[in-house]
């Protein structure tokens, strides 16, 4: 039947065009993916304006008030703070929303004595979050605090570094200081495609500018 | 020496996404052991000594780290971070030159994570400096306190907060240790013999505090000092703040292109097949004709 023959043709054709394609695609997908990142060392916000309080004195601690804002100049970073307790099981909340940060209530106020402690996402499922760029911080970098009363706590960072969850250094970032502090805490390291959460955690150091 | 191929991978992937961060590995030191800083603080609790001047020198440097100005009795400094090493304190009276001999000295070595209180102590006539090593960590949920008697109008003094003995029978220019206690608002008392003082001192979680007993202008005063802070109920483990939406991706799965290739391979195969048999049933046919 020299009617089949065409079609025959046009199977055979296009079986070996799939083909190619098919391998095609499999090699080309080989390589990872690398996020883009935006460029570093560039003070990406102008630092805020308000009246910068003094360290707290040792003697008769007064309340300090609540925090309200964090600033980041150089990683542009501007954001509210919300507040943010434990979960039933003792592990810390986080903020509902990637693009804010909190502020957990059982630490001490920024600006107070002590550790004071700030979480925030590096990520959603789509893109960036408010910490994204945390890594990007080294010793010296300013970080900015705005308190409820409109008084600006200003803090240098001193550390950055990195912990795999499972061996997070619980007294190191949560004990006691004896001078005003501040530990910004964010995901970072291997991202674990099958549990959908990251190995690491990012901690930033910082004290505060006397 | 070959590796296997997974952990060769292993080991690329770690080393990318620790240049990725720029980060160095894990580390489990405090961050003040890491950065090697301690801290010190510098009190005058010498009821009958006038004002003075403390310099604080970095060992074999004759130019003061820090100088705090006509520090009068009762007053206990904000602790200043430092590296780690030796140092001296010194003490001269309030405006003496910075050149002029001190009244008093003494040598401190400060260790990373470590805080310390220097304090002068004593009647004027047996002045000291004493050092002091302050706490930074406490049993979970509880406080830690101590008290240093620094009347010398009450020799000795018996300190409680609440039901809870502080110090029982301190003498004066001495420090109790530090003792742990549930956390709460209270009151805390300071008696010798028929004299005493009150005061409400809230003791927090994870707070670690120093009681000092005072001669005031009537009778005893009582000062509360924050020696360290941190969270009362540490959060467990670490925090999940992240969905991968940034992560550096894997190579994608290799399953939907293997199966496109086999398509094509079926694709192929049968127009091949097909191609086969036309191409021979006509020469069968003929054949058969003959």
């Amino acid at each position: 039947m020299p009617t089949r023959r065409p079609a025959a043709l046009l199977s055979l054709a296009a079986g070996l065009v799939v083909i190619a394609g098919g391998t095609a695609g499999l090699l080309l997908t080989r390589h990872p993916v690398q996020p883009v990142r935006p460029a570093a060392g560039v003070a990406a916000l102008p630092a805020p304006t308000g009246p910068i309080v003094a360290p707290p004195q040792p003697a008769d601690p007064r309340p300090v008030p609540r925090p309200v804002s964090l600033t980041i100049p150089l990683i542009g970073v501007s954001t509210r703070l919300i507040t943010l307790g434990l979960t039933s099981k003792g592990v810390l909340e986080v903020p509902t929303s990637t693009s804010v940060a909190g502020w957990y209530t059982g630490s001490p106020e920024p600006g107070a004595i002590g550790s004071a402690i700030i979480v925030g996402h590096i990520d959603s499922y789509l893109g960036p979050g408010v910490f994204y760029r945390l890594s990007e911080l080294s010793p010296g970098d300013k970080i900015y605090v705005k308190r409820a009363d409109g008084t600006l706590v200003e803090f240098r960072v001193t550390l950055v570094q990195i912990y795999l969850k499972d061996r997070f250094p619980t007294q190191a970032v949560y004990g006691p200081t004896p001078d005003p502090e501040l530990r910004l805490i964010t995901c970072g390291g291997t991202f674990d495609y099958a549990t959908h959460h990251y190995l690491s955690n990012i901690v930033v150091y910082a004290t505060e500018v006397s | 020496m070959k590796l296997p191929r997974i952990t060769r991978r292993l080991v690329m992937l770690l080393a990318a996404s620790a240049l990725l961060l720029g980060l160095p590995a894990a580390s489990a030191y405090a961050s003040s052991a890491s950065t090697g800083t301690g801290w010190i603080r510098l009190a005058h609790l010498s009821p009958n000594t006038p004002a003075v001047d403390v310099y604080l020198y970095s060992f074999g440097n004759s130019k003061a780290q820090t100088v705090l100005d006509h520090v009068a009795y009762g007053t206990v400094s904000p602790y200043l971070p430092v590296a780690a090493g030796d140092y001296s304190v010194a003490m001269r009276a309030a405006g003496a030159s910075p050149t002029s001999q001190p009244v008093l000295s003494t040598s401190v070595t400060i260790q990373a994570g470590h805080a310390y209180t220097v304090a002068g102590m004593g009647p004027e006539s047996g002045l000291r400096l004493q050092v002091l090593d302050d706490a930074l960590t406490t049993p979970v949920g509880q406080s830690l306190v101590r008290v240093i008697q620094a009347s010398l109008k009450q020799h000795v003094v018996t300190v409680t907060f609440g039901s809870t003995v502080l110090a029982a029978n301190l003498s004066f220019a001495s420090v109790s240790s530090y003792q742990a206690v549930l956390p709460g608002t209270n009151n805390v008392t300071v008696t010798s013999g028929s004299v005493s003082a009150h005061s409400t001192v809230t003791l927090a979680a994870g707070t670690v505090h120093t009681l000092v007993v005072l001669d005031g202008a009537n009778g005893l005063e009582i000062v509360n000092l924050v020696d360290a802070s941190g969270s009362g109920q540490p959060p467990t483990g670490g925090v999940s703040t992240g969905f991968g939406g940034t992560a550096p991706h894997g190579p994608g799965s290799p399953v939907p292109w293997l199966a496109v290739i086999g398509a094509g391979a079926l694709l192929a195969l049968t127009g091949g097949l097909r191609l086969r048999r036309d191409g021979l049933q006509p020469r069968h046919r003929f054949r058969a004709g003959i």
